[in-house]
């Protein structure tokens, strides 16, 4: 099979990958897709009538495992991930915490799994606003940004290449092809069409936040969800007679065993199997690429494993990177170290890695006094844009905004509710509710009275600052299984994040205290407890017009390179103030169309 | 008895070895301190995975498939490249091995031989693979058991087994006290109501679903859930429990003027577990084991998993802790506010869409 060759191979079947896959296999051309995690089916395709996945909390947040990396400030912890999560033995990422210190972390990957994160996701699908796209013209001319001293935020903030205007036919398509419900209502982003299917009814729980949100004059409107609701003829598709059992808490962090959750492998990539006599999409699932090579200025080998680990290779017209942001800056400084002329053609100007970016991410939870029944919920109910608005944020100081939504399917069922008692992050899982060592005996009966199906929380998703500073390297001495070194994340937050997240934080806090009897209102955000970084992993090979200021040009294609692009959440010079897939799949869309121009419509 | 063997596409079952087995790295990287310095299974991530159980579909119904599961037996042969690789044990008749046959990627062979057969649920098996004729135990199977006759075979268990594997009887009844201290069951009512659920199943109900389910009223099969989880999946745990067990047992026979803790009155265990949350435990033996609150810690996280998992892991047994919430959360009508049953396959929840 060695010396084979593609017209286009794709590293990473997620988010981004599938998009554009998806586009150029309809368009007829062969794509080989490579990814490292399984191919898990749905019930309805797998020859032996049983998903993959599973129903089952154990199967969502595995048993114990420890760190046994040496030389790490976290070795001997526990730690508990799905199997569709990487081990952190094999293949960990490595923080530098606060204190200077390096300790081992599952933030920052999504899921390894055809699909990628798409498959655990929660399915909350908003669009940027489109000041998201221009934060650098909106906030040129300002003096007022609170907690900036040093003209940080100005000088760090970029516009994208593309206005919201360009991206707007590939949210469509996007929304249209992936499968999505939700209304625009209310929304602060502006459709050109409204392929949204209609939500299931919410959750009683969510009507606390609903209320909150009415009586601060915040519109709301149903959080847009990639969950179908309906049968999805573009993706073939079908939903349960009784629509409503579509609702379970399986939902996020689960994969969906029915593929009623809009995964790009359901929505996007099983339908092409049949395309082109089956020849179009080349699927080659537990494959992990572990190196480029170039000639020049064109990539000229795709070096993977195959699932036996067995060293091949692959050559290619076309080269997408797609394996989350992290892991593809990663796999770039991997190839550069391999190969000095690599290196100097992909980070000519030192920003490969640099400007990596997540969510300003927070917000406040209570205790409501009616219960619901909480195991019938999809990921979110309710969700408003008011605090997106540049009226709002401007009047906040604050350079940019944030979507604001209740989460619905937290904590829903029991071991849920236990595993991120207190945790604000996955590294906390079961923590917070070990060491409340008082849930017991009488002290359980009062948890459970208190905490079951009576806690409601309400988050935000808001721009990070930009940061040269924050930045994915290759760690010194932790290397993975195949003896590569590991993904070092190095990050912080700006004061002009804090006060945002203070501020976020604060509304969200209203939306709850002013949403009925509730009590024990507490808040807070990512950036006033000792977590890291959100799982939402963006930035580090920003898409820009500048040679000297971005990785990749408009097109996502690699400064310096012919035939080599990045599309998943990578190319972000801004991280956007919703939660990131959609715009993700809309890029990878676009580049799709981009693609064709190069390989020929056909 | 007769092998039913079942047909699964190879992705199906690199899915299951690919990440698992397919590494360059020997080190030690997945050796919690379950394994003796230099076995090669410490060198696995995950090994506890093989053979693979699964759910079981008959392609009719629901009720006909739920009572089995399907086991893959996978053997990695890429570096001694065998000829012929069979399986061998207790499931089915013990002369006639069962031949596993080489996966393949591509058209090519990937090295991993395997095999998928049809089990009964709540079951124990030992087996051996033969390779080129040659009888071995699974390489990367971290579980195995010392037969009569003092050889070991490896051994893997089916979904919602209730053999005791890994305690003996006095460490069972002692956990179940333990347990029963740190749930809702020990309320009377609660009691009542998961006495209930046990005594409200038929008799096929009970032999098909929930066989043999042991300790079941007052731990909801807890002890059951620890005692498989620390034959497989969290075996490198499965000390902790044999040293504390005992160090408690002593303590509390002492403080019991040396009668049976297991009849100890709540009292003496609720005394137990405020000591151990401070670290200071009268009478510990702190060269045996340094931390009684990480033990606390342990079986906390155990005991709220038993008592609410997926029954198939053996602990929440007849889905017991469920129904419990169900009552338990009852709105102005009486409807549940905890309708776990529609979420789940039949026959164990009432989902008609999902299969499990
Ligand atoms: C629990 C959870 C909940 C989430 N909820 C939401 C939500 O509600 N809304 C939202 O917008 N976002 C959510 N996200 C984030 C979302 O999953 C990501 O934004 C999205 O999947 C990122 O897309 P991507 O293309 O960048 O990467 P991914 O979708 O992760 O795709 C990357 C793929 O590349 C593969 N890969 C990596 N390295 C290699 C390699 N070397 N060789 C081959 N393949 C490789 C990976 O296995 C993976 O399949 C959530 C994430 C998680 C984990």
């Amino acid at each position: 099979m060695d010396g084979e060759s593609a017209t286009v191979v794709v590293i990473g079947s997620g988010a981004g990958g599938a998009p554009l896959t998806h586009t150029l296999v309809r368009a007829g051309h062969r794509v080989v897709v490579l990814e490292k995690g399984p191919l898990l089916r749905t019930q309805a395709q797998s020859p032996g009538g049983l998903s993959d996945f599973k129903r089952d909390e154990c199967f969502a947040t595995g048993s114990e495992k420890r760190i046994t990396v040496q030389g790490v400030a976290n070795t001997g912890e526990s730690f508990f991930s799905s199997h569709v999560e990487p081990d952190l033995n094999d293949e960990p990422h490595v923080y530098r915490d606060s204190d200077g210190r390096d300790r081992v972390t599952i933030e920052g990957y999504t899921a390894q799994v055809v699909g990628g994160g798409t498959q655990l996701y929660g399915g909350v699908s908003p669009r940027f606003t489109p000041e998201d796209l221009r934060l650098a013209t909106l906030n040129a001319s300002r003096g007022d940004l609170r907690d900036d001293p040093g003209g940080d935020v100005r000088r760090e903030a970029r516009d994208w290449p593309l206005d919201y205007a360009a991206l707007e036919p590939y949210y469509t398509r996007a929304e249209e092809l992936v499968g999505i419900n939700g209304t625009w209502d209310g929304q602060a982003k502006v459709p050109s069409q409204d392929h949204y299917q209609p939500p299931l009814d919410p959750n009683p729980i969510s009507a606390y936040a609903a209320a909150g949100m009415d009586a601060l004059g915040m519109r709301r409107y149903r959080t847009p969800l990639a969950v179908i609701t309906r049968d999805h003829a573009p993706s073939g598709r079908t939903v349960p007679a009784d629509a409503d059992s579509i609702k379970t808490a399986f939902v996020n962090r689960y994969g969906d065993p029915l593929g009623l959750k809009s995964n790009v492998w359901v929505s996007l990539l099983a339908p092409l199997r049949e395309v082109n006599g089956s020849g179009g999409l080349d699927l080659r699932a537990n494959c992990t690429v572990t190196h480029l090579e170039a000639d020049g200025p064109r990539v000229t080998k795709v070096h993977y494993r195959d699932p036996g680990g067995r060293p091949r290779t692959i050559s290619a017209g076309t080269v997408v990177v797609a394996c989350s942001a992290i892991e593809s800056v990663r796999l770039l400084q991997l190839s550069g170290l391999l190969d000095p002329a690599f290196d100097k053609r992909v980070d000519a100007n030192g920003l490969l890695g640099r400007y990596f970016l997540t969510h300003c991410f927070g917000g406040a939870q209570c205790i409501v006094p009616e219960r619901a029944d909480k195991s019938r919920t999809l990921d979110s109910d309710w969700a408003t844009d008011h605090c997106a608005r540049p009226e709002w944020f401007r009047a906040q100081g604050l350079w940019a905004g944030g979507v604001i939504y209740n989460n619905t399917s937290d904590g829903a069922l029991p071991l849920s509710l236990a595993r991120t008692w207190h945790a604000m992050d996955m590294d906390n899982m079961w923590k917070g509710y070990l060491y409340d060592t008082g849930i017991v005996g009488n002290g359980f009966e009062d948890y459970l009275e208190d905490s079951f199906g009576r806690r409601l929380s309400v988050a935000f998703m808001a721009n990070q600052v930009p940061q040269r500073e924050n930045r994915i390297e290759l760690h010194p001495s932790v290397t993975d299984k195949w003896g590569r070194p590991v993904a070092y994340i190095i990050k912080t937050w700006h004061p002009h994040d804090r006060a945002l997240m203070d501020t976020l934080a604060e509304q969200c806090r209203q939306i709850l205290v002013r949403g009925g009897d509730v009590r024990d209102v507490s808040s807070g955000s990512v950036g006033g407890s000792v977590v890291r970084i959100a799982n939402h992993v963006l930035g580090g090979a920003r898409f820009g017009t500048e040679p000297a200021d971005s990785v990749l040009d408009p097109d996502c294609r690699a400064w310096n390179f012919d035939n080599l692009y990045v599309t998943d959440g990578a190319f972000m010079p801004t991280s956007g103030s919703a939660n990131p897939t959609l715009t993700i799949e809309a890029n990878s869309f676009r580049v799709g169309d981009v693609l064709l121009d190069r390989v020929g419509r056909t | 008895m007769k092998i039913e063997v079942i047909e699964k596409d190879d992705q199906y079952i690199l899915n299951h070895c690919t990440k698992y087995l397919a590494r360059e790295s020997r080190d030690a990287r997945h050796d919690f301190g379950q394994y003796a310095p230099g076995d090669d299974r410490a060198a696995i991530c995950e090994a506890w995975r093989f053979p693979v159980v699964d759910a079981h579909w008959d392609g009719a119904s629901a009720v006909s498939s739920y009572p089995y599961n399907d086991v893959t037996f996978v053997y990695d042969g890429r570096r001694a490249a065998p000829a012929s690789v069979a399986v061998l044990g207790t499931f089915g008749p013990l002369h006639s091995p069962v031949p596993l046959r080489p996966l393949v990627f591509a058209g090519e062979a990937t090295g991993f031989w395997a095999v998928t057969v049809r089990v009964p649920k709540g079951q124990v098996h030992t087996y051996k693979f033969a390779v080129d004729g040659a009888y071995v135990l699974d390489p990367v199977n971290p579980q195995r058991a010392v037969l009569d006759n003092g050889e070991p075979w490896s051994r893997f268990f089916t979904d919602a087994c209730t053999v005791p594997l890994s305690l003996s009887r006095t460490e069972r009844d002692l956990l179940g006290r333990l347990v029963r201290h740190l749930l809702p069951f020990r309320l009377d009512e609660n009691r009542r109501l998961i006495r209930g659920v046990y005594e409200s199943l038929d008799r096929a109900g009970r032999g098909e679903e929930f066989p043999l389910a042991y300790q079941l009223d007052d731990e909801v099969g807890t002890v059951n859930y620890i005692d498989k989880l620390i034959a497989r999946q969290e075996q490198h745990n499965a000390d902790d429990y044999h040293t504390c067990l005992k160090i408690i047992g002593e303590i509390l026979r002492s403080r019991f003027g040396g009668l049976d803790p297991a009849a100890a009155p709540p009292d003496m265990y609720a005394d137990l577990y405020r000591q151990m949350e401070t670290e200071k435990v009268d009478g510990w033996d702190y060269s045996r084991y340094g931390s009684p609150r990480y033990f606390l810690l342990l079986l906390r996280r155990h005991a709220m998993t038993g008592a609410f998992v997926h029954p198939k892991h053996g602990g929440n047994s007849g889905a017991a802790g469920w129904m419990y919430l169900e009552s338990r959360f009852r709105d102005a009508r009486d409807t549940t506010l905890f309708d776990w049953r529609r979420a789940l396959e039949s026959p164990l929840g009432h989902n008609t869409d999902y299969r499990g």
